[in-house]
């Protein structure tokens, strides 16, 4: 009995040992490839620190022109209203024509037309208007210089009004609402932040599908995949080991980009445990690299397996809630978007980092994506498995 | 440049592909899908924001407040609170994402004049969804603030509501949407993403062009031939800017037939700037695949080249006026942002060469400069 028990250790010993001599193989061809590592590394560093630097999708500097056909004291009170940040005024022009071109050209954004004798009309409380151009190639962005454009008026509107009518422009004063708003996890509204930490989540699910996979479909088409079967190593032996490799591999580059460039230079908080968020990147690498496996396990060369990769990252990375928010989705886009990782990897990053939130509130995410993971590595086995029978 | 050694490596190639049935079969089809899934799915507006109440007035006015967030589509109502740790929760767990906090005496206050600050709390994580939400909510406030100061100032002034009401808001905006009137979020994303599939989807075809001959050591079969180095580069490049091409044309129809976008401009003029566009594009795939030793790195090099700075400085979801100085600078070294000129300019401004010409130059220049670049780094006598 004794003896059977000591095998059976002996052989686990033996299991373990083979598994991490593979991984140690993976490691080391990637650390040959010296193309390669310089770009893991500059896509965890300067790129994180360009795009946390560089990107703001909140309205920026819309560039307005103005034609102000009034050159009264009210025209030039409202056009001094629309300000930087979010207006830069691109000057007066004497024909509307001229902002119309200018629009074309795409140098201008906005056109607010005043019209003449708009000081007259607001003094005589008459009815006044005035007329905004936008461009909207952009719907979004410019919905929301529209939007910020009428608050504006409409909040000079009222200050004229109220005087005209002999309570003061003060609002206090008057039974309105004042919104009071205070922001949490981020009260600073910082976009370095975001941007920052989303593009960290990006790149490390990029690399989470293409690594693995493309270490697989390498041997497969070289032909060095035969060898590993005939030797004693295992299938699950085969495709573990490079799982583990890359896993380790991504989880440092996530290291340096988190204690090289959010922390120090962006100052992102880090609310929760650092072993926590470090440990549920690892599932998630895990979990994605799921599907890079199952990939691999269809496609015969790097050239397949390069497209397909694509094809899945692509709406991951526009769909899973970091490009645009999450909850404005389609339905169905919500629905699919359920099979991606990345999706539940964000409520937990930010969770962790930002809310401070534990294993108490995220257990949810974490389960559905352990889950997620462990379907997709066992359909990977068996689609591997079976190709070599 | 001798045509005939070209179109002998343009056709082993272009046969080299073809007998790849999933490759080939991607090439065409995941442009296809991708316009399909995005041009439906991407919605760039921001609306259902989730969010709680916590009333502490429970009065008529103060439902009529709260009624008028629930009725806006861009908010989603997920329920009354009593307790303020509540909120707490559902903020860190993301089930809501802002709060509204109706302060008790909200109706005595307003009705008696006096004016009433309420608080939002607001999930800052997604600064985009805040700031917009932020706007709403204040949007809604100034709204139902000016309907009771005109009550009030009618009763005050003894003038008439309408009276009153125009002494709140004297100036009428009018506010015309240009190019794309109806502001669909489809007509703007989808011209962007005819941008966005070609610039993600080229490169990977040529990517592996040099460095899977390298690797396998078919190479040697071309330093020891007859064909140079331009022909060899010309014959690798020209079936993959075929099949590009012919996806421009397939993504033209499918922005206009399916999406119903307008199609303003030349549509010679779109044809012929694509094809600068394509270049660089196959080029970027090209130049990629002679600096590297394996396949693998090629790959990754290529995607994560193409993919994030597509999706952040093309123009695609942010305009490159409201980037940063260094980002700027970023968005102009990538052709993405020129073509994104060009197709929401064809597309929907109905503009083209008059206008457009700086944005075509600058693709005819960057493919002029990855051209010389492949050229004078591809070598037929290797070292080692």
């Amino acid at each position: 009995m004794t003896g059977d028990i000591l095998t059976d250790a002996h052989r686990a010993a033996r299991w373990w040992r083979r598994l991490a001599a593979m991984t140690q193989k993976e490691v080391r061809q990637l650390g040959r490839d010296l193309p390669l590592l310089v770009f893991l590394l500059y896509s965890f560093s300067l790129s994180v620190y360009v795009s946390g630097v560089g990107l703001t999708m909140q309205l920026r500097n819309a560039d307005l022109l103005v034609h102000d056909a009034d050159h009264s004291l009210s025209s030039r009170e409202l056009i001094h209203r629309f300000r930087q940040p979010y207006f830069r005024l691109k000057g007066e022009i004497a024909d509307p024509r001229e902002g119309r071109r200018r629009m074309d050209e795409g140098t201008a954004m906005m056109l607010l037309d005043i019209p003449p004798r708009f000081h007259e009309a607001l003094a005589g409380r008459e009815a006044a208007a005035v007329q905004l151009l936008v461009d909207t190639t952009n719907a979004p962005q410019g919905l929301s210089a529209a939007g910020y454009a009428a608050q504006i008026v409409s909040r000079f509107g009222s200050e004229v009004g109220l005087a005209s009518v002999g309570l003061g422009s003060t609002q206090s004063a008057m039974p309105m609402i004042v919104s009071a708003h205070r922001v949490w996890f981020n009260p600073n509204q910082d976009e370095t932040w975001f941007q920052s930490i989303s593009h960290l989540l990006r790149t490390i699910t990029v690399f989470a599908v293409l690594l693995p996979a493309v270490a697989l479909v390498r041997e497969k088409e070289r032909g060095t995949l035969e060898q590993l079967l005939v030797s004693p190593l295992s299938p699950v032996q085969i495709m573990l080991s490079k799982v583990l490799a890359m896993t380790a591999v991504i989880l440092l580059c996530a290291s340096i980009a988190v204690y090289g460039v959010l922390r120090p230079v962006f100052h992102v908080p880090m609310k929760g445990p650092a072993w926590l968020f470090f440990l549920l990147t690892g599932l998630h690498v895990f979990t994605t690299s799921g599907f890079g496996l199952v990939a691999a396990t269809v496609t015969r060369n790097q050239a397949q397996v390069g497209m397909i990769t694509l094809f899945l990252v692509g709406p991951m990375m526009l769909l899973s809630g970091i490009t645009t928010p999450y909850e404005s989705m389609p339905k169905w886009v919500q629905t699919v978007m359920a099979i991606s990782p990345l999706r539940y990897y964000i409520d937990i990053t930010y969770g962790v980092l930002l809310k401070g939130a534990g294993l108490d509130v995220l257990w949810k995410s974490v389960g559905t994506m352990a889950l997620l993971g462990g379907g997709l590595f066992g359909f990977g086995m068996w689609r591997f498995r079976r190709q070599f029978e | 440049m001798n045509l005939r050694r070209i179109r002998a490596v343009a056709v082993k190639e272009w046969r080299e592909t073809t007998r790849d049935r999933l490759f080939l079969g991607l090439a065409f089809l995941m442009p296809v899908l991708w316009l399909v899934v995005f041009g439906y799915g991407l919605v760039m507006d921001v609306e259902n924001i989730p969010f709680a109440v916590v009333d502490h007035d429970h009065s008529q006015m103060s439902r009529d407040y709260i009624y008028r967030f629930m009725q806006s589509r861009y908010f989603s109502y997920r329920g009354h609170v009593t307790d303020m740790r509540d909120l707490d929760r559902l903020l860190t767990e993301t089930k809501i994402r802002a709060a509204i906090i109706v302060p008790e005496r909200f109706q005595e206050q307003l009705s008696g004049g006096e004016a009433v600050s309420v608080q939002t709390l607001l999930d800052g994580t997604f600064p985009l969804q805040t700031d917009i939400a932020k706007g709403y909510i204040v949007a809604i406030n100034q709204a139902f603030g000016e309907d009771i100061v005109s009550e009030y100032i009618s009763g005050l002034r003894g003038v008439t509501r309408a009276e009153a009401k125009r002494a709140v808001r004297p100036i009428a905006l009018e506010i015309r949407y240009l190019y794309n009137e109806e502001v669909r979020s489809s007509w703007s994303t989808v011209p962007a993403l005819v941008m966005f599939t070609l610039m993600l989807a080229s490169p990977l075809l040529t990517a592996l062009g040099i460095v899977r001959e390298k690797e396998t050591g078919s190479i040697y079969n071309i330093y020891s031939s007859t064909v140079t180095r331009a022909e060899f580069l010309t014959g690798k490049l020209l079936p993959y800017i075929a099949i590009s091409l012919f996806n421009v044309g397939i993504l033209w129809l499918m922005a206009v037939l399916l999406f119903q976008v307008p199609f303003k401009g030349s549509l010679l003029f779109f044809y012929f700037a694509s094809v600068f566009f394509i270049l660089c594009t196959t080029g970027i795939g090209l130049l990629i695949s002679l600096l590297v030793q394996t396949q693998m790195a090629a790959l990754i090099i290529t995607m994560v080249a193409a993919i994030l700075p597509t999706i952040l400085f093309s123009g695609l979801l942010v305009p490159v006026a409201s980037l940063s100085r260094g980002a700027q600078v970023q968005a102009h070294v990538f052709p993405g942002m020129y073509y994104t000129d060009i197709v929401r300019g064809s597309f929907l401004k109905g503009v083209g060469l008059n206008v457009l010409w700086p944005d075509v130059g600058a693709l005819a220049i960057f493919a002029a400069v990855i051209g010389l670049i492949t050229y004078r780094l591809f070598t037929k006598r290797p070292k080692a």
